[in-house]
């Protein structure tokens, strides 16, 4: 993930906090549920109590390995924190734990009215995983990066919208995500994340670690993003 | 005569997540050691660093295969020299790490660009 802007404008506030465990840099970082050594990193589906976006990793002397370490003798695991509360992170949609790029889905059955894109046979049914809600958008054809809010699925591969595209053909490309801007889902839980915490899986229903969209970048497969604001901040002055 | 003890009043106090944060925060460099070796420490674990006003004409970023955070010309942080928090510090990043951690403008810009030519060059525009 990489910090993009605060909502609002401001400055950037950083820290550099101890850690409790290993972190990588570019993902978000948790206040520990208990008695800890600092900081922890985020899990694939919780950001409950974030404290920010990990600048880099490692730790206070030179020569030292940079890993964690609870050796006697050896120095802190130290992390720079940015801990803006408003702070809207960009990060890269993928389609597995693993972060394989999104699937490409190809019109199988042309849309004379552009209220509908219709896959092809052998391709992951975009209501389950369900896509409503989401966003679709063509990455070849004659309508190449033009995009719409999902406001119904199918079991035939059919994604509608409400705002008509115009008519595609068979052959055309697509994408469908289950983010749109402004979605927060149920109680906030939308992102389930990547296995290295630093991509989020859009092949997935939304569920998971609490943020909100602020924005989407619909490019290609592989360089498409969403814009989050995360929810659940300890410096947001919320009480829980 | 045995001399008589004062009684302890002990009085449990419920710390709040913020300032439990606070204790962990990293406490700088050591005393006795001079602000440009904690600096150069600090560089070859590829940290960010963050100067004040006063000590960052005194760090030459591209010596040391870092850049300055330009898109936010002051982020609030503890300066890495002086050891005060300030409100005017300026961010460096390691050159390598910073595309990691930040989205810039331009990164932004080009990515769109190479999206809208990939689209032009197979003729979907």
């Amino acid at each position: 993930m990489e910090f993009i802007y605060l909502l609002g404008g401001g400055t950037p506030t950083i820290k550099k906090y101890k850690a409790d465990a290993a972190i990588v840099a570019g993902t978000l970082v948790l206040q520990a549920a208990s008695a800890d050594a600092g900081i922890v990193p985020s899990t694939t589906t919780s950001w409950v109590n974030s404290a920010g976006l990990a600048m880099d990793a490692g730790v206070l002397a030179v020569g030292a390995p940079v890993t964690y370490s609870t050796t006697q003798g050896d120095p802190e695991y130290i992390v720079s924190t940015l801990i803006n509360p408003n702070a809207v992170l960009r990060v890269l949609m993928v389609s597995s734990a693993t972060n394989a790029q999104l699937e490409g889905r190809v019109v199988g059955t042309a849309s004379a009215n552009g209220l509908t894109a219709v896959g092809t046979t052998g391709e992951t049914d975009p209501s389950n995983p369900d896509m409503v809600n989401g966003t679709v958008w063509y990455t070849g054809g004659g309508q190449g990066g033009v995009s719409r809010r999902i406001v119904s699925t199918t079991t035939t591969l059919t994604v509608t919208v409400q705002v008509p595209f115009a008519a595609n053909r068979i052959g055309d490309t697509f994408c469908t995500v289950p983010y749109s801007p402004c979605l927060s889902g149920t109680a906030g839980a939308i992102l389930t994340m990547s296995t290295n915490l630093l991509n989020v899986r859009a092949e997935l229903a939304p569920t998971g670690a609490t943020a909100t969209v602020v924005d989407i970048e619909t490019n290609g497969r592989s360089n498409s993003y969403i814009h989050v604001l995360p929810m659940d901040s300890i410096f947001a002055g919320q009480l829980t | 005569m045995s001399a008589e003890t004062s009684p302890t009043i002990l009085v449990k106090r419920t710390f709040t997540k913020q300032e439990l944060l606070k204790n962990r925060e990293a406490p700088g460099k050591k005393k006795g050691l001079t602000a440009g070796t904690w600096i150069h420490d600090l560089c070859a674990l590829k940290k960010v660093i963050t100067l004040c006003p006063g000590c960052t004409h005194k760090f030459n970023p591209g010596r040391l295969g870092y850049i300055r955070e330009k898109e936010y010309p002051a982020v609030q942080a503890t300066c890495d020299g002086c050891n005060i928090f300030d409100i005017r510090c300026t961010a460096y990043f390691f050159e390598e790490t910073y595309r990691t951690v930040r989205s810039t403008a331009a990164d932004r810009r080009a990515n769109r660009t190479a999206s809208l030519r990939r689209l032009a060059t197979e003729g979907h525009l």
